[in-house]
């Protein structure tokens, strides 16, 4: 077993040796990324079985856990650090010849992953700040990387945005540390019975509206459009796959593990319908494709954190499994976006027309990215939406029903804009007239497209690839009392 | 009264948080909008050694020899606010290089007029 402390220090200390590296070569700067994702990767996968049988806490300093920094590696933690590690391995693959030149663009990148996983691992309230505002500014700086005009403006709107988000996140933390005087996050769960509910409301509205301006929950998503739209294509699809999870994941250990609150989720169920539907419906009206697919992602968001504020075992786990099929789908999507857009030369939806025949290996990977966040039986998306609404009907209720016709509509209307572009892709001819750019796009940008086709329909087809581990996280998020026997070592 | 001595610095640092929302939510200058940030950053940096801070006591380190933990502010919030300092220092410097950039593209701060991005 190698300690779990390595997936935190090795993308860390590639990230600031880059510039080392690149003394020596200039050849070799690109392939550290996926280097050190690679090894995350393997790692993660190493530790699940240990991990699901007990999780491991790691005490920095050598204390025992209330007072020490700790890692809590539970099942939730090493999910959310695989799909990191495999997202991020697989984009840094497409970067190598994406991204023509420059080491900042690469150490913000092992930065940016290095921040989401340490925000997955921490067991330590304000490490967990420290790690998410790591990622935060290395999202801002990836934003504006190529220096557009439009990039540095979303990048500026995000920036305000997002420092006013953790700067709550941060309130929220010193007011539960004047109040329990621990940072500890078992420590806090466990005393967190012992003061009124009135002396928590303010603390909890301050969570969630700081990592829900991150996880982009319905009135605080005005950022994403710009900032998911004008970054370069990779950085698109790091920021849809996974940052704005991350933002979804402090929200669900705030709720289930710190607070243990079920009162909350009534409002965070309709903040998720609300979020779904206005994100689908405004994807549904869009020109610019990047753009369509952020606001994609703002309504799968509202679904995930529907599916998660049900809180029931299946919910959890097919919000999770959501997660997953939304990180892989939509990453898929962008890159093979990316590709159209760096042949074309345009983000218009209408200038890829009849793009199918030129490129038919990337609008193949477009379909089936696209198929799959619909939820089309042989992809992934099945399994996830089905489990989904299967568990939105176990609860029973008319109102639940109706929940679950809203999510069903949400799909529906997300089917409609999908099938606008594949059919613009296939079915129309391309105007003649119009000089296209011909320009290849090369071989290390197909491949991992090629990975993620492969891992969609895989676990598309089985399913019970990914149940173990979901099941694992899904009853650690549920099971407060576990996990703060587990952190303290009792 | 007594609430008021008792309370001083809470009130000074909500104070200085709310100031900072109010300059984000009325100025369209830019940079009075870091410089609104900057001040939420400080009134935060403050809450937290509120939060520490004992009357009368001292650093906790041990250079004489009756000094018991009763008299010692808390060390630990005091690291905490060293990193959040430097955190703030990070967004900071970003924001006004991009407020730079904007300057250059669009001879302007004011974020209204700033609108390449529509919804």
């Amino acid at each position: 077993m190698v300690n779990p402390v390595f997936l935190i220090i090795v993308p860390l200390g590639f990230a600031f040796s880059i510039p080392l590296f690149s003394l020596i070569s200039r050849k070799i700067v690109k392939f550290i990324p996926p280097l050190s994702m690679l090894f995350n990767f393997i790692v993660s996968i190493g530790l699940m079985p240990v991990v699901l049988n007990k999780p491991v806490v790691i005490s920095l300093g050598g204390f025992p856990p209330p007072f020490c920094i700790s890692l809590f590696v539970g099942p939730v933690g090493i999910l959310f650090s695989a799909l990191i590690a495999l997202v991020g391995f697989l984009v840094s693959i497409y970067g190598i010849n994406y991204i023509k030149d420059g080491d900042r663009y690469h150490i913000l990148y092992l930065l940016l992953l290095t921040g989401a996983t340490g925000v997955v691992l921490t067991g330590d309230i304000f490490n967990l700040f420290v790690f998410y505002e790591i990622l935060c500014i290395s999202s801002y700086a990836l934003v504006s990387y190529l220096g557009e005009k439009p990039a540095v403006e979303s990048s500026v709107k995000y920036l305000i945005q997002g420092s006013i988000g953790s700067s709550f996140v941060l309130i929220g933390i010193a007011l539960l540390y004047g109040k329990f005087g621990t940072l500890n996050m078992a420590d806090i769960a466990k005393n967190i019975n012992s003061v009124s509910q009135m002396y928590l409301f303010l603390p909890l509205i301050l969570f969630i509206t700081g990592f829900g301006i991150e996880a982009a929950i319905f009135p605080l998503n005005a950022w994403l459009p710009d900032a998911h739209s004008s970054a370069p294509s990779t950085i698109s699809a790091i920021l849809s796959g996974i940052a704005i999870k991350i933002g979804l994941y402090g929200i669900a250990r705030i709720i289930f593990t710190i607070f243990g609150i079920s009162s909350i989720l009534y409002f965070l169920l309709l903040l998720g319908l609300l979020t779904l539907l206005i994100g689908e419906l405004s994807a549904f009206s869009q020109k610019n494709i990047k753009r369509m697919l952020a606001y994609s992602s703002i309504g799968q968001m509202g679904l995930i954190l529907f599916a998660i504020s049900l809180a029931t075992l299946h919910s959890i786990e097919g919000g999770l499994f959501q997660i997953i099929t939304h990180a892989f789908s939509k990453s898929l999507l962008f890159l093979a976006a990316g590709c159209m857009i760096y042949k074309t030369g345009t983000m218009e939806i209408s200038s890829f027309e009849g793009i199918g025949r030129e490129m038919p290996l990337t609008s193949l990977g477009f379909t089936i990215g696209a198929f799959s966040l619909i939820g089309l039986p042989p992809f992934m998306g099945f399994g996830s939406k089905f489990l989904i609404i299967s568990s939105i009907l176990e609860k029973g209720g008319a109102l639940f029903v109706l929940f679950a016709g809203i999510v069903l509509l949400g799909t529906v209307i997300e089917g409609a804009y999908f099938f606008k572009i594949i059919q613009v892709l296939y079915f129309k001819k391309r105007k003649s007239e119009e000089s296209v750019k011909l320009q290849k796009v090369p071989v290390s940008a197909l491949i991992p497209m090629f990975i993620l086709v492969i891992l969609i329909i895989t676990i598309g087809i089985y399913p019970g690839i990914v149940s173990g581990i979901l099941k694992g996280a899904s009853s650690e998020l549920l099971n407060k009392v576990q996990y703060i026997n587990n952190a303290l070592g009792r | 009264m007594d609430f008021l001595f008792n309370n001083i610095y809470y009130i000074g640092s909500f104070g200085l948080i709310f100031i900072g929302l109010f300059i984000l939510m009325t100025k369209h200058n830019l940079i009075k909008m870091i410089i609104g940030l900057n001040i939420m950053d400080t009134g935060i940096n403050l809450l937290f050694i509120t939060i520490g801070y004992v009357r009368k006591a001292t650093a906790p380190i041990f250079s004489k020899p009756d000094l018991n933990p009763q008299n010692m502010v808390d060390p630990v919030v005091q690291a905490l606010i060293l990193t959040a300092i430097v955190i703030g220092l990070a967004v900071l410097a970003m924001g006004l290089s991009l407020s730079i950039r904007i300057y250059q593209f669009y001879g302007t701060l004011d974020i209204r007029k700033i609108k390449e991005q529509k919804w």
